[in-house]
């Protein structure tokens, strides 16, 4: 039995031109203890998927269909009241601005207690400053600081009593949306040590999702890369990294630019994202695909299975299998 | 990217340059303490060049950018544009300074007027130097769009920021730099807020734009890869000193301070590299 697992999950948006797909029929599972990453250029529909986790999303956004599961329970039809009991308390998340998640008029100590208290009315002071410390000490804040407010705080350890909060109710799931992405290298790389270590200690499942592939690549075991509200191929960090079947992802990881890889940056063509407005099952990224050809113009795209754990999104089955998109 | 034609002379050149900044007197604060952005640094950047300068935050990068373009004005030591000194520059000589300097900034959802139509944003420089005639103005900015890849440039014209994606922000956002023809260029972390896929498409513009005009550029970022990427040299700044500098290549695979090694090891890359 699965930690989480998403079925055909569909999430629309009413706009002023018509109701938007931003999350189009899209399916992943988690084990208990797992680390799932979503990687995705802005507006490909990542941040909707952590919303739609926890319940969050905002009023013009609809779920169309589809199911998540969540320890045998079908999150969707959930009520206000229901979501209460599990947000914070069984999934939690890390938000994208650690600067302004944290309220400035309370010391940090106060907030990370409020989390707990909120979701254990009953527990006792003693029980509460043992879990304070154990927090603290989880994410490296010297206890010393711990009454602080936030402004001493530098955005690192800002970012550090975030995660603290995330993980003040032990959560069986916590979901990272860009938790790095307004940090520098420096405190990043020391932030998705303490994710990765803290993750590995707690047996807790992650849902990283990040813009950055190559920070998700370090983050992650199992990753989905997403273009225009589907996924597009799925599978371990190895077979995605090492041998991309997609031609977005090669696009993405080509585009990349990291220390080890500058003699085959290729610079992609992309155009505009299509508009997610109509469902007529046509393959979203042909515009921009370099191997994009007469046959698969108009025609549907489909799973395609290169190993038990990776698939892609695409029209054409050969190069898929092939491996590279030369004919 | 070929770095072995021979190099004539500095353009830009920072001589012992100190920023100090105070933080405001209030009337409860203890006496007010002074941060010093930029300690006695020394750099020189020649003519046709793409220099990069690389720092994690607060390092004092984008202070020394904006000295340059003079946005503010040095607490100590020289700054010598072209051999002359900018410093006491003021007046009609600031600006025909300008019209030599242009800045490129971080944030394109910021560094656009929301009011002004992508013609205006970009006309606006030649209307304050007084360059050309409404008509050959009009020409110019519609090649000038042409240029940064927002073509047919007429279509943009009168579309306005909101209507823009990031990219293309940021695409105006260098044509409202180019379009005076500058000397040197400075690009303060101008894809930081872009996807990888855009960034890339920007660096190659800034490439050709480089090439096609002659321009000098200053490209400011905390990610090594691109500064190695894009840049001929790279200096690396540390709280307020260089540390190191040196050609692009050398940097990256001969490291000689701990600074330079410990960025190095902490920039994002494949555990899986292809």
């Amino acid at each position: 039995m699965s930690l989480l697992s998403v079925d055909n999950l569909t999430i629309g948006y009413q706009t002023k031109k018509g109701l938007l797909r931003a999350v189009d029929k899209i399916s992943f599972r988690l084990e208990k203890g797992g680390s799932l990453g979503f990687v995705g250029e802005s507006g490909c529909g990542k941040t909707t998927i952590g919303m739609a986790l926890m319940g969050l999303l905002p009023d013009n956004a609809e779920i169309l269909g589809g199911h998540i599961r969540f320890q045998d329970r079908d999150l969707v039809s959930l009520t206000e009241i229901e979501w209460q009991q599990v947000r914070g308390a069984k999934i939690a998340m890390i938000f994208q601005a650690a600067m302004n998640a944290l309220n400035p008029v309370f010391p940090v100590d106060e907030q990370v207690k409020e989390a707990i208290v909120t979701h254990q009315p009953d527990i006792s002071d003693s029980d509460l400053t043992d879990r304070m410390k154990e927090l603290f000490d989880l994410v490296d804040i010297p206890i010393g600081r711990m009454k602080n407010y936030p402004h001493e705080y530098s955005g690192g350890m800002k970012q550090r009593a975030v995660i603290a909060m995330a993980l003040a109710c032990n959560p069986a799931l916590i979901i990272a949306d860009e938790p790095t992405t307004a940090l520098d290298v420096i405190v990043q790389d020391q932030i998705l040590r303490e994710i990765k270590t803290v993750q590995q200690k707690t047996r807790t499942g992650l849902i990283f999702i990040s813009h950055d592939i190559a920070v998700v690549a370090s983050v992650c075991e199992q990753i989905c890369v997403m273009y225009a509200g589907q996924i597009v191929e799925t599978g371990t960090r190895k077979e995605v990294f090492k041998s991309p079947r997609h031609p977005y992802t090669r696009t993405l990881l080509g585009s990349y630019l990291s220390l080890d890889n500058l003699n085959d940056i290729q610079v992609p063509d992309m155009k505009e994202t299509p508009d997610q407005l109509s469902d007529d099952g046509e393959c979203r990224f042909s515009s921009s695909c370099a191997a994009c050809n007469k046959k698969c113009a108009h025609s549907s795209p489909d799973w395609i299975d290169i190993s038990p754990t990776h698939k892609a999104f695409c029209c054409n089955p050969e190069m898929i299998r092939r491996g590279h998109g030369k004919s | 990217m070929e770095k072995a034609d021979a190099r004539t002379r500095l353009l830009v050149e920072m001589k012992q340059v100190t920023k100090a900044y105070m933080s405001r007197k209030r009337f409860f604060a203890r006496p007010s303490q002074t941060v010093l952005a930029l300690n006695s640094i020394d750099l020189g950047i020649e003519q046709g060049e793409i220099f990069g300068l690389v720092g994690q935050s607060g390092s004092g990068k984008t202070t020394a950018g904006r000295l340059l373009v003079k946005l503010e004005s040095p607490t100590a030591g020289e700054i010598f544009f072209d051999k002359a000194p900018i410093n006491q520059l003021k007046g009609p000589r600031l600006k025909a300074y300008r019209s030599k300097v242009q800045m490129i900034f971080q944030d394109p959802y910021q560094s656009l007027n929301p009011h002004l139509s992508i013609a205006e944003t970009v006309l606006e420089p030649l209307m304050v130097q007084k360059i050309g005639t409404p008509v050959t103005r009009m020409e110019k900015v519609v090649h000038t769009l042409d240029t940064v890849g927002l073509s047919p440039g007429e279509a943009f014209c009168q579309r306005y920021p909101h209507q823009l994606s990031g990219g293309q922000r940021q695409r105006v956002a260098i044509a409202r730099a180019i379009v005076m023809e500058p000397h040197f260029i400075v690009a303060d972390e101008p894809t930081s807020m872009l996807d990888a896929t855009i960034a890339i498409q920007l660096f190659r513009l800034l490439e050709e734009i480089k090439s096609a005009f002659g321009m000098t550029i200053l490209f400011i970022t905390h990610n090594l890869a691109a500064a190695r990427y894009m840049c001929d040299r790279i200096a690396v700044i540390h709280e307020g000193h260089i540390v190191e500098v040196n050609t692009a290549e050398n940097i990256i695979r001969h490291p000689e301070h701990p600074y330079t090694k410990k960025l190095i090891k902490v920039q994002p890359g494949f555990k899986y590299s292809r």
